[in-house]
């Protein structure tokens, strides 16, 4: 079986009913996709197939022949971040990060889809993603940021904290 | 210096990795040749355990290791042991299961499916018991019986079956008070939910350590009891942590780093244990149900003279550390207030369910619930300010705590003049006007002078 993931063609040798998320996970090693409830109700296997959000969980490996999978790191990496991942950063819209690559995905896919700052609109993209350590709110802001473009500063973001607190003053 | 670090914007430090999908959680490590494992676990809520028959999981092709009690060196062990507190609870069943889905026996296989087909094929002969599963009736005479020694913890120091606390009089609080205002509390089980289940991987070294990376809120906690179940030296032991999919209070007991250890120095080989969703939804520790009952002995202009509380923290079946939660729980159970007369009793109760555990304010939360539930009944039934009676009640500098600890900077005063600013609640002037100071001349009645004096301050 030959799948196509973030743009490169790789050959597989799962069964055809395999799921989409173990196949990605254990045979192709790209563990950004992350096993949550394995029954399509976390939203934390997410991955876009032909641009739209999918539960890799509840997909066999078949299914996904010959579209085109992008997962997170698909969209950028952490030498060259995209936008939306930017704005996840920037507005600390993570905390322990285990939900986080379902829902950039997600968000990616409702900004490419012309998506507006609306919270209630983005509320609704990403109704179906877990997140416990209740960052919702912060999320909704990162995805309406990068909705209007908000530019930032990521540098600002990633000063060091020694250097704060040297430069504190008294 | 800490001025310009508040309120200043601090990068998390692993939050690209997170927004890349870099950040490698324990389920993302990966070790040639690792076996899945699968949990074969009790059917019943309490029942007795005989004749525990692993030979066709041992005999299915692809099944490397079923591990039961005979292969755990040191089988019964508490996470609060090392501070003297006996312990109650096996890692692997041996001959009596006292919740639904008690880990029994463990079966590491080449793949998750064989390890499942292997659990599923283990037979044991079960003849059920009367279980409970209500903490309250856990508590009565005639209550089916949890273990042998009863329904309660007996191990509080002294060896007292409860957490006590005796301040002051209850009883002359009680004859000078104008009126006695009760109320019952009962916050229910919470489960944590982390969307990282409970997952450990144990891989063997050659030199014959075993790196253990685990999904922990508490490395060192896991670490001894690691140790201990497996009668090993802690220099044997590599445990790697720091990487957590939420945890909330649910992975401070030590859930699965034990087992799959013992699995990876019997096959030799890693071995990888990621419960289900349904597995942490069942039998993963949760939050605790609580039985509350506080009785205030009050005066009609608001003070609180005396209160007399019973608590019953449902433990589930084990102990684990239930009873450092009654402790916390007992300290903090006048809340944010100052009562002189105290007559509290706090029992670890054991009931039929999975066993309880911390969760964000471990035995605090319930009581804060209760507490201030309490204080706006207390409000209500004398016809008062839920503010007003608050502050005539709240922690003074030079106040003691339950546990005898006198407060020096309590911040109750500060606080509910904010919250009523804030709400746009207009307090009387005494109020609106009072401070954290010591009790002196206005707001300090006699029996708060008598006590400041007794508490030698």
């Amino acid at each position: 079986m030959k799948l196509i993931v973030n743009g490169a063609r790789r050959e597989v040798g799962a069964a055809p009913l395999d799921s989409l998320l173990s196949v990605l996970r254990e045979e192709l090693d790209i563990t950004s996709v992350k096993a949550g409830c394995e029954a399509g109700g976390c939203g934390t296997c997410t991955v876009l197939v032909d641009g739209r959000p999918a539960r890799s969980c509840l997909i066999p490996a078949a299914r996904a022949e010959g579209a085109e999978i992008t997962t997170v790191e698909g969209l950028g990496t952490p030498d060259d971040p995209s936008a939306v991942q930017q704005s996840f950063l920037h507005h600390y819209a993570l905390q322990c990060g285990f939900c986080t690559p379902g829902l950039v995905v997600a968000a990616a896919a409702y900004l490419e889809g012309g998506g507006s700052d609306d919270p209630e609109a983005i509320a609704s993209a990403v109704s179906g993603h877990v997140c416990r350590c209740t960052g919702y709110g912060k999320i909704v802001e990162a995805i309406a940021a990068a909705a209007r473009g908000d530019e930032f500063d990521l540098e600002s973001t990633a000063l060091d904290v020694n250097t704060v607190v040297k430069t504190g003053g008294s | 210096m800490s001025g310009k670090a508040v309120g200043a914007r601090l990068p998390r430090y692993d939050g690209m990795g997170h927004v890349t999908g870099a950040t490698r959680f324990v389920d993302d490590v990966r070790a040639p040749g690792t076996l899945w494992a699968k949990m074969f676990r009790s059917p019943h809520h309490h029942a007795s355990l005989r004749n525990l028959d692993v030979s066709a999981a041992e005999a299915m092709p692809g099944v490397r290791a079923v591990i039961t009690w005979r292969d755990v060196p040191h089988l019964v062990y508490g996470h609060l042991e090392a501070l003297g507190i006996p312990a109650d609870e096996p890692l692997l069943a041996k001959d009596e299961v006292r919740y639904l889905g008690q880990p029994i026996a463990f079966v590491a296989a080449e793949d998750e499916e064989t390890a499942a087909a292997g659990a599923e094929a283990i037979r044991a002969d079960f003849e059920e018991r009367p279980a409970v599963f209500d903490v309250r009736r856990a508590f009565n005479e005639d209550a089916a019986r949890v273990h042998p020694w009863g329904n309660w913890y007996p191990h509080f120091e002294g060896e007292m079956d409860r957490r006590q606390i005796r301040k002051g009089d209850f009883a002359q609080a009680a004859e000078q008070a104008d009126k006695i205002i009760s109320g019952v509390y009962r916050p229910a089980a919470i489960e944590h939910v982390p969307v990282e289940t409970q997952v450990c991987l144990t891989v063997p070294e050659p030199d014959g350590r075993l790196t253990i990376h685990s999904c922990t809120q508490a490395l060192y906690f896991s670490m001894g009891v690691v140790a201990a179940h497996l009668q090993t030296p802690l220099n044997k032991l590599k445990v790697v942590g720091g990487t957590v999919g939420g945890g909330f209070g649910g992975k401070v007991d030590t859930a699965s780093d034990t087992v799959t250890a013992l699995a990876a120095q019997k096959t030799g080989r890693p071995v990888k244990w990621r419960w289900t969703r349904e597995e942490e939804f069942l039998v993963s520790s949760t939050r605790a149900p609580w039985h509350m009952e506080i009785i205030d002995a009050v005066t009609s202009d608001g003070w609180i003279l005396g209160r007399k509380m019973l608590t019953l923290h449902d433990s589930g079946a084990y102990a684990r550390f239930s009873p450092y939660g009654v402790t916390k729980h007992s300290f903090h159970h006048t809340g944010a207030y100052t009562i002189p007369n105290l007559h509290f009793d706090g029992y670890v109760v054991f009931t039929n369910r999975v066993p309880t555990t911390a969760m964000r304010g471990f035995g605090v939360t319930s009581v804060s619930f209760a507490v201030e539930t309490h204080m706006s009944r207390v409000a209500r039934e004398l016809g008062m300010d839920p503010y007003e009676i608050r502050l005539k009640n709240a922690n003074r500098i030079n106040d003691t705590s339950p546990n005898r600890i006198r407060y020096t900077d309590p911040s109750t005063v500060d606080v509910l003049q904010s919250i009523a600013e804030a709400e746009g609640a207009a307090l009387q002037p005494a109020f609106a006007g009072m401070s954290r100071e010591p009790r002196a001349g206005d707001l300090l009645p006699e029996h708060l002078v008598t006590q400041v004096k007794t508490e030698g301050h």
